[in-house]
């Protein structure tokens, strides 16, 4: 009796390692600039080597009318919120920072896929790719600037 | 005398019928108190608390904080919420925590995501 339990104790932490190895909470950090104007929707998302859309991380702004603005990634999914159902939060305002801890499949770094960020608020231009990034272990804890509405962009593993 | 009681017993009884919600009234609630049950009855549109919205998105209630396109001249006439306006967006997105994340590959496990704006 006790030699099965502990068997069905070994088999299950051995069961366990893995996913535990597979999972990977990083922290994705953008702060924006004072550009001045209203709240900014933010939309991040990976691509893969080919440039091709994988799929989204995170949506500031929850009015869908918006989103066609957060043009890179429009054009990628057609505005589809099932893309980003129980991953949208508020927009962000100018000169806030907004932090989202996700828990990202391992596989996504070093296998040359790269974070894009679009942004856009409201009487002010869109920036698609207002940062590209490439998801690398090594590039994880440094600052990245961003093109129009975000001033620095990192993401910690 | 039994014409002055019941004059006494009807201005009474009026009394109580306008006295007691406007006293109820007096007392509105603060947050996280009850309504008062009379002042419940007799509110009215304009005197009810504020309105809270579903979504946390105070700027956005200022007119969006969305460039809007000048060839999107039809834009205004969309002022459904939920963004149902003949694109290909139909409905709202589900918040953070209240679904988990889509399943695109990109997250582990179904654990919500956690966010803070500082």
């Amino acid at each position: 009796m006790m030699k099965s339990l502990l068997a069905a104790l070994a088999l299950s932490t051995a069961l366990s390692f893995p996913a535990v190895a597979m999972a990977k909470p990083v922290t994705l950090s953008a702060t924006l600039r004072d550009y001045g104007g209203n709240n900014a929707y933010l939309a991040v998302y990976v691509t893969d080597q080919n440039n091709n859309y994988v799929g989204s991380l995170w949506l500031a702004g929850s009015r869908t009318r918006y989103f066609e603005h957060l043009s890179g990634w429009y054009n990628a999914t057609g505005g589809d919120s099932s893309q980003i159902n129980g991953i949208t939060g508020a927009s962000v305002g100018s000169g806030r920072t907004l932090e989202v801890t996700l828990d990202l499949k391992d596989a996504l770094f070093d296998a040359g896929y790269k974070l894009h960020i679009d942004a856009a608020a409201e009487n002010m231009r869109e920036s698609p790719n207002d940062v590209v990034v490439p998801l690398t272990a090594a590039g994880a804890g440094k600052p990245v600037k961003g093109r129009r509405y975000i001033s620095s962009f990192t993401y910690k593993m | 005398m039994s014409k002055t009681l019941t004059l006494l017993l009807a201005s009474a009884a009026m009394t109580a019928a306008i006295g007691l919600p406007a006293w109820s009234a007096l007392h509105a609630p603060g947050q996280g108190e009850t309504i008062a049950p009379l002042a419940a009855l007799t509110a009215t549109a304009n005197d009810a608390r504020p309105l809270i919205l579903a979504e946390n998105d105070d700027h956005e209630d200022e007119g969006g904080s969305v460039t809007r396109r000048e060839s999107n001249d039809d834009e205004g006439a969309c002022e459904d919420d939920d963004g149902n306006c003949g694109t290909a967006a139909a409905a709202a997105p589900a918040p953070a925590g209240s679904v988990p994340p889509p399943q695109n590959g990109l997250f582990d496990n179904g654990t919500a995501p956690k966010v803070q704006v500082k």
